[in-house]
């Protein structure tokens, strides 16, 4: 790691958040620096995709769900009163654990995005498309059967789909939750190297209970857990990854790390 | 006892292999029977494309095909937007509560009302209080409530066969909800929509007691404006049956059979073969140069 002086991208700031009655993480402040990558680790449960989630409110998508607290993109509280929700998710794109491509061609999956902010010239579109399939190591594999639907391709080949398809909207930050739980390690590969090379420019956070993947490909490492049964999620340790996995501060976080519980 | 597990799992077999078997044999038993008595008749281009006549024998059943698939389109016209329209409200934007649990259950209710109750209620509010007289579109409206409560469901269902993964994924790259629902929901369910629209166009075309009171029994010119008086296939079946004055009746009973039978199989493949194509072709998009 380098000494240049870190800007964050994203703060997170006291946030608590409520499934109606149930609290699923509690205070967490963490701070998400530009163009690197941040890792969320943790056992099950302890609430680390609820946190990522709430980083472009799409909880906001569930019923009952409410939060506490502060998130800011560039300064500002994404969860302020009246704050565009839309606007939001585009600057802060999201790839889920299932890869999940849109029962439409390559092509239409990667144009999807552009399209919505009105993007209609096909050339541009065209351009789009191919830059997106290109920066996600696709192209390649794809270049040729644009027209064939997004759903036949492979696991993994169908998750850097999904990967130019967030690639195509040019947001600032990309969530990635559990991307290679689905994939085969050959693919996981794939993507891991490809997140090193989109590190240049966007900000990322990667949601894994993979612990070697958290260590290959994060800068900087945020471990969660759940003390008790019942409790909310909380931040345990947060820091640089290397100190991280060799010299952790906390002793839950050394157990976790060393594989004696999780 | 391992001999005698796997007897019992023969037996067991046997068993819903015969009762599968049942239905198809059901099913085959009552087209083959209506074909063979009515085939011959249909496709006689003197009858399916002539006149019906009122007195003596030898009238056509066109009209009335006209009718029909008029009063089908119609009523698809009028149910579906509402279906589509319901059916989103119901499965993407409802909470679950009260209201929607009671609109659950006025629907269930209507569904399970007897036809002859809509045909009544046709006649009273389209025929007799709106002076529409007998004609297409007080059939339709009457038809449209009657398919309301089945359409709306199988909407709703294929709706709901919609992955959540598809709209997280949607509203993730900037989509409004509604987007979501016009770009993304509606066309993956399209073809399970287009499927579900199917029984109940069978249905309309089979029903009789709800438009014996609202679109007519007896035409002798093929309906053009909605507010036409029509004669639907399976109500002038009825007609000829039990009312008619032409002596081949029974001919223009087997016939008008053995044609609706035709028609409600060819547009149920038609229906299916274009769900399939425009998940094919409309959801792969343009060609790249």
């Amino acid at each position: 790691m380098t000494e240049e002086a870190l800007e964050n991208k994203m703060q997170i700031k006291n946030l608590s958040m409520y499934y109606t009655d149930f609290k699923a993480i509690e205070d967490v402040t963490l701070d998400v620096p530009a163009r690197r990558i941040t890792a969320l680790i943790g056992p099950s449960g302890c609430g680390k995709s609820t946190l990522v989630r709430c980083l472009n409110r799409m909880n906001d998508l569930i019923e009952g769900v409410r939060t506490e607290g502060q998130v800011e993109l560039d300064g500002e509280n994404i969860y302020q009163p009246g704050f565009d929700t839309i606007g939001l998710r585009r600057r802060v794109g999201m790839v889920f654990q299932r890869p999940n491509p849109f029962p439409k061609s390559i092509y239409e999956n990667v144009a999807y995005g552009p399209k919505l902010v009105g993007i209609k010239d096909k050339e541009k579109l065209d351009f789009i498309v191919e830059d997106s399939l290109k920066k996600a190591a696709l192209w390649h594999e794809v270049k040729t059967i644009l027209r064939e639907s997004g759903q036949n391709l492979s696991g993994g080949q169908q998750q850097r789909l999904c990967i130019a398809r967030v690639i195509a909207v040019q947001p600032e930050v990309i969530l990635f939750d559990e991307p290679c739980s689905a994939i085969d390690p050959v693919a996981t590969q794939l993507i891991e190297d490809l997140m090193a090379e989109l590190k240049e420019n966007f900000t990322m956070v990667i949601v894994t209970h993979n612990m070697q993947q958290a260590a290959r490909v994060s800068d900087f490492t945020a471990f969660m857990l759940v003390q008790e049964q019942g409790e909310p999620g909380r931040l345990i340790e947060y820091g640089d990854t290397n100190t991280m996995f060799t010299n952790p501060t906390d002793e839950r976080t050394e157990r976790y790390i060393t594989g004696r519980f999780g | 006892m391992k001999g005698k597990g796997a007897r019992a799992d023969k037996a067991a077999t046997a068993v819903f292999w015969a009762l599968g078997l049942i239905t198809i044999v059901i099913l085959a038993f009552i087209i083959i029977e209506i074909l063979a008595r009515g085939l011959l008749t249909a496709i006689n281009p003197k009858f399916l494309f002539g006149k019906p006549e009122a007195m003596k024998a030898g009238g056509g059943i066109f009209p009335m095909v006209v009718s029909s698939l008029y009063l089908a389109a119609l009523t698809i016209l009028i149910s579906l937007p509402i279906a589509i329209g319901a059916a989103i409200y119901m499965s993407e934007y409802a909470k679950k509560g009260r209201l929607s649990n009671f609109i659950r259950f006025c629907l269930d209710s209507l569904a399970t009302l007897p036809s002859i109750v809509f045909g009544l209620f046709g006649l009273a509010l389209f025929v007799v209080y709106f002076r529409w007289s007998y004609c297409l579109l007080a059939g339709a409206f009457t038809l449209a409530i009657l398919n309301l409560p089945i359409l709306l469901r199988s909407t709703e269902e294929a709706i709901k066969l919609v992955p959540n993964t598809y709209r997280e994924a949607s509203m993730c790259l900037g989509a409004s909800k509604w987007t979501t629902i016009r770009q993304v929901v509606i066309p993956t369910a399209l073809p399970g929509i287009m499927t579900s629209t199917i029984l109940p166009i069978g249905r309309i075309m089979g029903e009789s007691a709800a438009i014996v009171y609202t679109t007519g029994l007896f035409i002798r010119n093929i309906p053009v404006s909605p507010f036409d008086t029509a004669a639907p296939l399976a109500g002038y079946i009825w007609y000829a049956q039990s009312e008619a004055l032409v002596p081949d009746y029974r001919q223009i009973v087997n016939g008008g059979a053995a044609l609706l039978l035709i028609i409600v199989f060819a547009i149920y493949f038609l229906a299916r073969w274009a769900g399939n194509r425009y998940q094919q072709t409309k959801l792969l998009g343009p060609k790249m140069k």
